[in-house]
């Protein structure tokens, strides 16, 4: 066990833990939120990705001593802000979720591309979703919804 | 055994390699699935672990009169993102996992695992890449060629830390990378391909093709490049077929699930051939 400092969802905690914990089994069993899901449990299938400093990451392949001291946000906390507001009404409008358990990932990776390239061409957008799969929607719809958000958020995005 | 310590600095890291038999974590993207358990329960670790992903002081580029440094906690993103990193690295690493993997995934990481389809290690031997390890007893550098001995093995004693990669400066026309897969992201290479010359009028002044996926490790042969330097692009067009079968047996390409042997070997000739018939002609 070991004491780990860092931020989850704008609150500070200092945890003991095991520091290979994943931090997906700490956000989903410790922290009780389930927004966040496990898919592959490998990497392949982004389900599962949270941001790190801003950054969609992996939550199932990072262990709770590489966290330390960083920023944590789920789709748990995600929900709340107006990025993802403009977000789900354009994944809403496009049809860009069906049955919905890559969409929690989806819109965190969208946050992630969007954040740091709030105006992206087609192909910078199937890059930036690139490691996030989807089984229902064949992919087109998740696309056109984030150029549907990169449009309708306006300079939402642009570097404050 | 049993032991987990996160290391906050270089000095931390190498004194707990010097006491405890441990599996290095840097970013754990691919240890992390290695040691991988059923959902909620800790990953499966047979040995002590050390994690070094928060080792600031290793998280740094540069570049000085040796060459270009990466830090070992440097992630893949921040690579192909950095003003330094040489173009045919960046071409590998965007081609490499996908971004979310890449947000905190490492090069010593690609290394160390030292996969017959670690994409970077291609590019590392290449560019000639060196390693910094670095333990209690002192600093050793190794090449990347000499330090991935095949598959899995590795040329790192208990005690020691890849610390940063070192590419030296050089000086080429051309540098290429090329990557065969099933899919653009995350896929694991069938094989891969980086080449890099320089011509010196009508004649090859030097050349370097290496090979990923189609051998027990990232293969280079010296011993063709050096026939082929100080050849003119005139002979080198009339022995392309010759050169192309000469590559096809530096190689040695084995049956996955990702690809065949044959299929392996046809491709990697037919890029070779390519290259070369591209590059009598002069280049480009």
């Amino acid at each position: 066990m070991a004491k780990i400092k860092f931020t989850l969802n704008h609150k500070k905690l200092e945890v003991e833990v095991d520091p290979s914990r994943r931090l997906l089994d700490f956000i989903r069993e410790d922290m009780h939120l389930s927004g966040t899901k496990e898919g592959c449990g490998e990497g392949s299938c982004g389900a599962c990705v949270v941001l790190m400093d801003g950054y969609s990451v992996n939550s199932c392949l990072i262990p709770m001593a590489n966290v330390e001291g960083h920023e944590i946000i789920t789709i748990d906390e995600f929900k709340n802000t107006k990025e993802f507001e403009v977000l789900y009404a354009a994944f809403s409008e496009e049809g860009g979720s069906q049955c919905g358990f890559c969409t929690p990932g989806m819109i965190i990776a969208s946050q992630s591309l969007l954040s740091h390239n709030p105006h992206p061409s087609e192909e910078e957008i199937r890059a930036g979703l690139a490691g996030n799969l989807c089984r229902c929607t064949g992919y087109q719809a998740i696309i056109q919804a984030v150029k549907l958000a990169s449009e309708i958020g306006g300079n939402l995005w642009d570097k404050k | 055994m049993g032991q987990k310590i996160i290391a906050r600095t270089l000095s931390e890291a190498i004194e707990a390699l010097a006491k405890y038999d441990c599996n290095i974590v840097a970013g754990g993207s691919d240890i992390m699935l290695q040691k991988r358990n059923t959902a909620g329960e800790l990953p499966r670790f047979e040995k002590d672990v050390l994690f070094i992903a928060n080792i600031e002081e290793l998280h740094k580029e540069y570049v000085d009169e040796e060459g270009l440094h990466i830090g070992a906690t440097m992630t893949l993103e921040e690579i192909l993102r950095h003003e330094l990193t040489p173009n045919v690295l960046k071409d590998c690493l965007k081609e490499l996992a996908s971004v979310n993997i890449r947000h905190f995934a490492t090069l010593p990481g690609n290394i160390a695992n030292a996969s017959p389809a670690g994409d970077t290690i291609v590019v590392d031997i290449l560019l000639d890449a060196k390693l910094k390890l670095t333990s209690i007893r002192g600093v050793r550098y190794v090449s990347a060629e000499d330090f991935v001995q095949g598959v899995r093995k590795i040329d790192l004693a208990k005690d020691e830390l890849i610390e940063e990669i070192i590419f030296p400066k050089y000086d080429f026309d051309k540098l290429i990378w090329f990557k065969v897969g099933s899919r653009k992201a995350e896929s694991i290479s069938k094989l891969a391909f980086a080449a890099a010359y320089k011509l010196d009028g009508e004649k090859i002044a030097s050349i370097r093709l290496a090979f990923g996926s189609v051998f027990m490790k990232a293969i280079r042969s010296h011993e063709l490049e050096k026939e082929l330097e100080g050849m003119s692009l005139k002979e080198l067009g009339s022995r392309v077929e010759e050169f192309t079968e000469k590559y096809g047996k530096v190689i040695s390409p084995i049956d996955d699930q990702r690809s065949t042997k044959s299929y392996r070997l046809e491709v990697t000739k037919n890029i070779v051939r390519d290259f070369l018939t591209t590059l009598a002609k002069g280049g480009n």
